[in-house]
């Protein structure tokens, strides 16, 4: 991965920079002075006034998630007179992005969910370096960890970390869980045991969603980031050891004794090819007396496929685990998350992108955001009573307690034609290991040619 | 490419199968043979293959009435037996969503519009074609006919740069312009076919009473073109209004069209059916009202060449 | 056509204005993009170096690009072949039935649908679950009434327990049974919905003039049982099929009683019981359509749904001018109906039919909606086509618009024999 290690000399100075730059914000540019409901907190952000100006904002969120993030972009409107309209961006950013930079038409942020897509936005000189408002925020509420995944090759900070995930969870249904007579475990052998034992009572033990394989690079994430420890996860996150290397072979034996097990698997390991991530979750909650699945592995958000899709109670009948440490390791901590960042072709960023910026990692718009649920902040200033129920809260606490103590999502830190595109690179290599799991051999050598070619060494 | 063979029956509606049950004198050998295998065995074949055509709509439609919840655990099936599971709210959602109602103006706006400039432009291109005599008019034509067959496909990177230099990228305006210009070399085609079978005296009892070419051209020429005019109208209209890839990539991301605003529901965290039935089934709606209501020239429109 | 001569000799800028607009648009966005498709071919993905056909080379030599080419290859030849046949067939047999215009409606409705909807509709029809999928629905049903379907299909021996899985799928205690003491076979897996009906499991006797035994689902709620004992709680597993064998022979069988038990006759004592494998085959569980092996001919038969109105449509009218006489001269002289549909009919619908399949064939070369839609991404790849392919190649940070431009000349070269012929057609029309 290129330059993703932090240059503490260069933030110092930046920092420095920064807070100069807060105290000499115009106080006047506060917004009008009628009080919506979002406005009870005391602003901590000065922004300035932009009446007149407009913004495009695209983001991959559809239906509860955008609405919820329109309100964070209304409160920006109303403080700032800006207008801000945001357009559904649809999976693949970077098509989005260059499509419309293509047509001259680019939005002018766009929330951006991996690090090496940013990095290539930022290569590529599609987006703008942050302004010193903005990182004045980010120093003081983002820890290091968070705000260098933002970094491009040339070291300087691009986006901002809005919107977290919490990726190292099991979800599991309470009424598998009883009849099996069985509970959360906490190793990934007791992990194992417990497969086999809800396996007995009848229950088939998980649903894993291989249609869509980044569920599968979550998966193999998690095992190597505990196995074979975090400096091990860096370094064959930059392609400094190749797939073919011993600790890849010991992560995908460790996994192939789940996936191995055709019988662990609801529909086997070709009809875990076909499922994908939703109807993983719904397969395992959908029916509440007799589940099809015991356990699906995936991130937060599961909760929110839960409330909208099924009629099971997340905390009552649909409950999570962390997920187990494998061997020696510690639980492994996989995050992922969105990064907004300015879409600025010439290389600056305008005063009204800057000024969203700066907003959006304040902590005014995490606790707008928070409040209807569904959503994690990484801002570690973000008071934790602002979140609706207790998982979510226990979610959050969790996030910022480990503090840089994290890994971001291996799959997503990679060029994407490795590690974000259909039918190539770790979706295509994990998807073909779940199809023949006895093969570990061939699945490295796989991973190993896409990611020679996708790194270009 | 239909080709001319096919031409002929654009101006004769009247052939189209859809209003012709073959009539008692017309004894085609098709009975011959189906009578050896017996009639009632062809009638069993075509209501089990009439059912099954007709199936995959049906779940659609029946799924649109359904609770994300009952789409998720049963099929729609479930629902002929259930009335219980039957409900409105996807559509009331669907329809209170500002982005989906703004999305069927947008789709609108692009449609009516491809679709006039196509006629206008295109009927005025086959009158000259069809009645001036210029120098290398019949070569123009040839290439016009020529680039019938060009695959869109091949515009889309040129065109998109060209747009931006313009600056009616994701504009409503460039989403027009592109589907006129691919819906034109069918539209002189059709239309100069069509004109030439005017009867030469007509225009010049026109031109003796001293029309000028606008006139004749507006007085004669287009009521007399009317079901050939209605026949481009009608396929290049659904043509507009099914596109997904032209405005993919040139509609304003921010209002789009029903076909793209759907696309973007299409995600991989969610593939949230509650939405994308009820959605699917409203965009085929002006569709098949049009496709009911004016099936003579939407099949003469085909049949002439559903070369895209 | 009759303008091989023009009426009037228009004055060069009448003529021109009534040209203009659509001349000013073919130019500017079919004309000028093929230009630049061409010359952009030429180039490498940055646009600045000339690098010859190695845009083309590469074409044939990515594997993800070569997939396309392979999989478009399968729908130019599948694709209109199939919708020209079921074309052929629905217009001979609507021909005469009296209602035959309803049925042609149903089948050409899916033309005024879009691409997008008809995506949409199928993604629902292929789901794999067969209690959701239609496809899968049907086909096992069909499957389902011509097989029997077993009792307990995901009952297994517990690891380690004292059963094992034979190679054709039986269970087998390997312990041999001995006359009064009675045989525990202990299973496991056994989902709850199928034990709803299931009576508590019952230990037998042990009468020592015959062997006995039970066979339950050996697992309590809550996990608190112990392996391999019938504890209170648990479960029978009635109708399941036992055999006694000797060396390879079954000497007895029998079937388990609603309590789980079964008794065998004397000459069993001794013998290794057996649990026949057809108590537990595995349910049909359909096909999987979007699976990387059929996922093409899936979205072709999509495509077939949409498209084989259309051929119909044609080909009926090309019949409804077949000339009768030619036919029932045929007749006369003593040939079959087969023979005058093969000898007659077909060779003057042959133009209508080239037709038919020339259009469908261009068609083909540009589908994009059908695949981009249906195909779950697991198996996007397989399922790919040059027209995904260029859209893929020319926008985001991995663009190559050296490559996509060079697949948009080749699918331009695809068409040009087509093109040509219909320029051909047309001169000599005009000629005429």
């Amino acid at each position: 991965m290129r330059g993703s290690g932090p240059s503490p000399g260069r933030r110092v100075k930046r920092a420095t920079a920064a807070v100069v730059a807060t105290t000499a914000l115009a106080l006047s540019a506060c917004g009008s002075d009628e009080e919506g409901e979002a406005a009870q907190r005391e602003p901590t952000v000065e922004l300035p006034d932009l009446s007149g100006e407009s913004l495009e904002v695209g983001a991959v969120w559809t239906g509860a998630e955008r609405d919820n993030f329109v309100r964070v972009t209304e409160e920006f409107e109303r403080r700032t007179g800006a207008s801000v309209t945001v357009v559904p961006s649809g999976d693949n950013v970077s098509q989005f992005v260059g499509t419309k930079i293509e047509g001259g038409a680019p939005p002018d942020v766009v929330m951006v969910p991996q690090p090496g897509v940013l990095r290539e936005f930022a290569d590529n000189g599609w987006i703008a370096p942050l302004g010193e408002t903005t990182r004045a925020q980010l120093d003081a509420n983002y820890t290091e960890g968070w705000q260098q995944l933002a970094a491009g090759g040339d070291g300087d900070l691009y986006g901002v970390y809005v919107k977290a995930a919490n990726k190292s969870l099991v979800w599991y249904s309470s009424t598998a869980f009883d009849y099996a007579g069985v509970s959360a475990p906490d190793t990934w052998d007791a992990f194992v045991d417990t497969a086999w034992t809800v396996w007995e009572s009848g229950t088939t033990p998980v649903s894993v969603a291989g249609g869509d394989g980044w569920t599968l690079t979550d998966w193999f994430e998690n095992i190597y980031l505990s196995q074979a420890g975090p400096e091990m996860y860096d370094r064959l996150a930059a392609h400094e050891i190749p797939w073919t290397d011993e600790s890849v072979t010991e992560a995908l034996t460790t996994l192939g004794e789940l996936f191995g097990e055709g019988r662990l698997l609801l529909g086997g390991q070709s009809g875990s090819l076909q499922t994908d991530f939703p109807t993983s979750v719904t397969n395992t909650f959908s029916n509440l007396t007799t589940p099809d699945a015991g356990m699906v592995f995936e991130a937060d958000f599961v909760g929110s496929v839960i409330t909208d899709n099924t009629d099971a109670e997340v905390g009552v009948d649909a409950r999570v685990f962390p997920f187990p440490a494998v061997g020696a390791g510690d639980p492994p901590v996989v995050s992922a998350g969105d990064a907004a960042v300015a879409v600025a072709p010439d290389g600056e960023m305008s005063e009204a992108q800057e000024a969203f910026l700066t907003y959006l990692a304040s902590t005014d718009a995490a606790a707008i955001w928070a409040e209807p649920g569904g959503f994690v902040s990484p801002n570690k200033s973000l008071e934790f009573d602002v979140y609706p129920n207790d998982v979510q809260r226990g979610i959050a606490e969790a996030l910022i307690a480990a503090g840089d103590d994290f890994r971001f999502d291996m799959s997503d830190q990679t060029p994407a034609a490795f590690g974000g595109t259909t039918g190539q690179g770790m979706w295509q290599g994990l998807q073909n290991f779940l199809r023949d799991p006895d093969d570990i051999e061939r699945a490295q050598e796989y991973l190993e040619s896409q990611a020679a070619d996708a790194y270009g060494h | 490419m239909t080709a001319p063979t096919m031409t002929a029956h654009v101006p004769d509606p009247a052939d189209a199968p859809a209003s012709a049950p073959a009539g008692p004198q017309r004894r085609p050998w098709g009975e011959r043979l189906a009578s050896l295998a017996s009639g009632s065995v062809v009638r069993v074949i075509l209501v089990v293959v009439g059912v099954l055509w007709l199936l995959p709509t049906a779940g659609l439609l029946v799924s649109s009435f359904r609770d994300p919840r009952d789409i998720a655990s049963t099929g729609w099936w479930e629902a002929l037996t259930d009335p219980g599971q039957w409900s409105f709210s996807n559509y009331d959602s669907l329809l209170g969503n500002e982005k989906f109602t703004g999305s069927v103006w947008t789709t609108v706006a692009i449609t009516l519009p491809a679709t006039a400039l196509v006629v206008v432009v295109g009927a005025l291109a086959a009158y000259a074609f069809a009645w001036m005599d210029f120098p290398g008019r019949d070569w123009v034509f040839l290439v016009v006919v020529g680039l019938l067959v060009v695959p869109i496909q091949v515009a889309l990177i040129p065109v998109a740069r060209l747009f931006n230099t313009l600056g009616i990228f994701e504009t409503t305006a460039g989403v027009v312009l592109f589907h006129s210009a691919f819906g034109l070399p069918f539209a002189i085609f059709l239309l100069r076919n069509f004109f030439a079978e005017i009867p030469r005296e007509l225009l010049e009892a026109a031109r003796l009473d001293g029309a000028g070419e606008l006139r004749l051209f507006f007085r004669v020429v287009l009521p007399l073109g009317g079901p050939a005019i209605a026949a481009l109208a009608i396929f290049q209209f659904m043509w507009v209004w099914n596109d997904m890839l032209v405005a993919l990539i040139f509609a304003d991301a921010g209002s789009p069209p029903m076909t793209v605003a759907l696309q973007q529901e299409m995600r991989q965290f969610g593939s949230n059916f509650d939405v994308l039935a009820p959605g699917a089934f409203l965009t085929m709606l002006i569709p098949l009202a049009i496709f009911f209501a004016f099936q003579r020239q939407f099949v003469s429109g085909v049949m002439a060449g559903a070369v895209k | 056509m009759a303008s091989g001569k023009a009426v009037i000799r228009a004055r060069p800028w009448v003529a021109a204005s009534f040209l203009l607009p659509a001349l000013l648009l073919l130019g500017a966005l079919v004309v000028y993009p093929i230009g630049y498709s061409i010359q952009r071919s030429l180039f490498d993905a940055s646009g600045d170096s000339f690098v010859g056909l190695d845009n083309f080379k590469e074409i044939f030599t990515n594997d993800g690009i070569r997939t396309a080419l392979k999989n478009n290859l399968i729908w130019i030849v599948v694709a209109p072949t199939v919708a020209t046949a079921l074309g052929l067939i629905f217009a001979v047999l609507t021909e005469r039935v009296r209602w035959a215009t309803v049925f042609k409606l149903v089948v050409f409705m899916p033309m005024a649908i879009s691409m997008l909807a008809a995506g949409i509709i199928f993604r629902m029809v292929y789901e794999q679950n067969p209690d959701r999928g239609l496809a899968n629905a049907l086909a096992t049903t069909v499957h389902d009434t011509f097989a029997e379907s077993s009792g307990w299909p995901d009952a297994e021996p517990r690891p380690g327990g004292p059963l094992t899985v034979e190679e054709d799928g039986s269970y087998l205690l390997t312990e041999p049974v001995t006359a009064g003491t009675p045989a525990l076979l202990p299973l496991v897996a056994v989902p709850q919905p199928q034990l709803s009906d299931a009576e508590p499991a019952v230990a037998p006797s042990g009468d020592p003039g015959e062997v006995s035994g039970t066979v339950w689902m050996d697992f309590t709620r809550g996990g608190a049982g112990a392996e391999n004992t019938i504890d209170p709680e648990e479960l029978a597993l009635s109708g399941i099929k036992v055999e006694a064998v000797v060396d390879g022979r079954v000497v007895a069988d029998t079937k388990t009683g609603d309590d789980g038990t079964f008794t065998l006759p004397a000459e069993a004592d001794g013998a290794q019981l057996r649990l026949t494998s057809d108590n537990f085959t595995s349910p049909y569980n359909g096909i999987e359509w979007l699976g990387p092996n059929v996922v093409t001919p899936a979205i072709i038969a999509s495509y077939v749904w949409m498209w084989a109105g259309f051929a119909m449509v044609l080909i009926a009218a090309g019949l409804a001018s077949v000339p009768r006489e030619t036919l029932e001269a045929a007749r006369v002289d003593g040939a079959g109906e087969w023979q005058v549909f093969r000898r007659i009919t077909v060779p003057l619908l042959a133009p209508v039919l080239g037709v038919v399949f020339v259009t469908l064939m261009i068609n083909v070369l540009k589908i994009f909606d059908l695949v981009y839609v249906i195909a779950p991404s697991s198996s996007q790849a397989d399922a790919n086509v040059l027209a995904l392919q260029l859209y893929l190649s020319s926008f985001g940070t991995g663009a190559d618009q050296g490559v996509g431009s060079a697949i948009a000349v080749f699918l331009l070269l695809l068409v040009v024999p087509v093109m040509i012929v219909n320029l051909r057609r047309l001169r000599r029309e005009n000629q005429r």
